[in-house]
């Protein structure tokens, strides 16, 4: 049983690398040029993180306020908030979970005329923790939580 | 065919909360088709722009890992009458755009 779920592991990991390769081929590079293919594509939270934002050194700040349910009975739709406005100088605030085959799930990069908040929902293989990552003055800040993923909608 | 916006918005006190539904299937091109043993191909949005009055405000970069039918509200500055808009992308080159004149 162990064998077939490595296997199929694997096998998702380089199926998902030759569409990506293949996306690529297709696709008039100037709709991806925005898209920091390298970030998304990264298979760790340190290798996204260094992608995205040359760094992986972020500290604990509570003024981040990370919502999301401890129980998500749909891991599916999973909905996760994150509030920085508290902060100063908010520069970008990515999402990942630390679990899922490719971690890194969405990053925002603001404007002045933007406040530093973001509310959506995200897909989540498994019970796994979720990290806000929000970039002010140049520091990398983070938070996270743990949401358990029931299957089956037995609510334990 | 272009990706369906809905989007609402309200301004209190200089800051603008808007939300938007998007209706796009978000495949990641992780999952697998049984059928087949072949992943399903990728389709989802990757750059999504939200724009003030014709002013960029926020840049954002999704995954495949943004749920099916994606929602997202974001706060912007802006007062009652000002225009939203938000520009999105898929990774097949699909484009939508839907704009809201704030409350």
């Amino acid at each position: 049983m162990m064998k077939r779920r490595l296997f199929l592991k694997n096998s998702l990991a380089t199926g998902a690398a030759v569409v990506a390769a293949n996306a690529g081929l297709l696709i008039p590079t100037t709709v991806l040029a925005d898209w920091n293919k390298k970030a998304f594509t990264a298979k760790t939270t340190d290798d996204a993180l260094s992608n995205l934002f040359g760094s992986t050194n972020a500290t604990d700040s509570g003024d981040i306020i990370l919502k999301a349910p401890a129980i998500a009975e749909n891991g599916a739709v999973t909905p996760v908030t994150v509030d920085a406005s508290k902060m100063n100088g908010v520069e970008s605030i990515a999402i990942l979970a630390m679990k899922n085959p490719l971690p890194l799930v969405c990053e925002y990069t603001f404007s002045a005329n933007a406040v530093g908040y973001v509310s959506t929902r995200i897909k989540m293989g498994q019970t796994m923790d979720v990290v806000a990552i929000v970039k002010a003055g140049g520091k990398l800040f983070k938070a996270k939580q743990e949401v358990k993923v029931t299957i089956g909608g037995c609510g334990g | 065919m272009t990706i369906k916006i809905r989007m609402r918005g309200k301004s209190a006190n200089g800051i603008a909360e808007v939300k938007a539904l998007i209706k796009h299937p978000m495949e990641s091109g992780v999952r697998m088709d049984k059928k087949t043993g072949k992943p399903f191909p990728a389709k989802f949005i990757d750059t999504v722009q939200i724009m003030v009055n014709g002013t960029k405000a926020i840049d954002a970069q999704w995954s495949g890992a943004v749920s099916a039918n994606p929602y997202l509200a974001v706060k912007v500055k802006a007062n009652a009458g000002d225009k939203v808009t938000i520009d999105l992308t898929d990774n097949t080159g699909e484009k939508g755009t839907g704009s809201i004149t704030l409350k």
